[in-house]
């Protein structure tokens, strides 16, 4: 049987991450508590609304909500998101994830016992610094929650290491370059392969490492 | 009126929200020579502190943590979370019992639905709405009750 996610709460992410789901051949239900919201949900086959509080135990019962996988609350606010995510557990949701927006509570929440903790707050303000600062860079993915990313950077026809082997160039300690894609083809770098001019290097870091490494690579 | 027995110098109270309910009880606390600080992010809402309160003030969020480390709350006795969100309420409660392990922690919330849950946590919870009805109760002589006769 396919994966049940319940999503309760939330607006433009909501419809966005039910439709992606659905893609995947995930089954999904809404609980919102915007009626208006609720009739265009409706709209989309496949997923099935509840309109409703999802913070009241009689929603989530009538939702029967001990059947489901996972359940994501992404409400505004992270007390709501807190309780919500507690009555889940408490019913038993096999996972539970709760979107929050102060990172300060990351901890607290896995200590209530919360599966996943999701910054939002977090997650958007690294993806515009990374497009204010560097628009060198094209794909960011971040991995375990933003410890540790992988880049693609493309090496400037300016670059310093453009020749240089990759032994030869200092990068700090935890910093890998994965792969090389270069023209149509990709190379998985040893050390002694050298850096040519429009590269696409796919780097692997640690987050406090990431940005010197760029700077290795860009020259600035 | 007394509310938390003998009066002690030492001993620290936290209150969450200074709405009536908050104001009355810091009022009572702080009349009775108990050290209270009342937690509000509205600046307004302490002009309901009687004008001999002794107690301290505190203007902020009481769901970010930092605010709550700054409040020392982790020496705090007991903490009353009285504010107008019941979610929030449950939420300070939590924070206070787990993060800071105070020992006595009263949380009123309005709904009383998730009383299951709130009893797991190991906090006291009172509901205004059960406390009416037992009010009625008394008056009317104990007509609520079950009688299974």
């Amino acid at each position: 049987m396919n994966k049940q996610v319940l999503i309760i709460g939330g607006k433009t992410q909501t419809k966005s991450l039910a439709e992606s789901l659905l893609i995947k051949k995930y089954e999904v239900t809404v609980i919102n508590e915007d009626y208006h919201f609720c009739k265009l949900l409706s709209e989309i086959n496949g997923i099935e609304v509840i309109h409703g509080n999802g913070g009241k135990p009689y929603v989530l019962e009538d939702a029967n909500v001990g059947e489901f996988d996972i359940a994501i609350a992404m409400n505004d606010s992270d007390a709501d998101n807190l309780i919500i995510g507690e009555l889940c557990k408490y019913y038993g949701v096999k996972k539970v994830i709760a979107v929050i927006s102060d990172p300060k509570k990351t901890d607290f929440f896995y200590r209530m016992g919360i599966d996943s903790v999701v910054c939002a707050t977090t997650a958007i303000a690294g993806i515009l610094e990374q497009q204010a600062i560097m628009d060198e860079l094209a794909t960011i993915v971040p991995i375990g929650e933003g410890r540790i990313r992988l880049t693609e950077v493309t090496v400037p026809n300016d670059s310093p290491i453009i020749g240089e082997t990759l032994a030869a160039i200092p990068f700090p300690k935890n910093v890998i370059i994965g792969c090389i894609l270069r023209e149509n083809g990709s190379i998985v770098p040893s050390g002694d392969t050298r850096i040519a001019d429009n590269d696409t290097l796919l780097l692997i870091t640690r987050k406090e490492d990431e940005g010197k490494a760029i700077k290795i690579i860009t020259g600035r | 009126m007394r509310l938390f027995g003998d009066k002690k110098k030492d001993d620290l109270t936290i209150i969450v929200g200074c709405g009536r309910l908050g104001s009355s009880i810091a009022n009572q606390l702080s009349a009775n020579d108990v050290n209270v600080v009342v937690v509000d992010d509205n600046q307004d809402s302490f002009r309901r502190l009687s004008t001999s309160y002794g107690g301290l003030t505190f203007l902020g969020d009481a769901t970010d943590i930092d605010i709550l480390k700054e409040l020392n709350m982790a020496s705090a006795n007991q903490v009353i979370v009285v504010t107008e969100n019941d979610n929030v309420n449950i939420f300070v409660g939590q924070m206070a019992k787990v993060m800071f392990n105070v020992p006595k922690v009263i949380v009123r919330v309005y709904d009383n639905d998730r009383q299951p849950i709130y009893a797991k946590m190991g906090i006291e919870t009172i509901c205004p709405a059960e406390l009416s009805a037992e009010a009625v109760n008394i008056i009317l002589g104990g007509a609520l009750e079950c009688n299974y006769e």
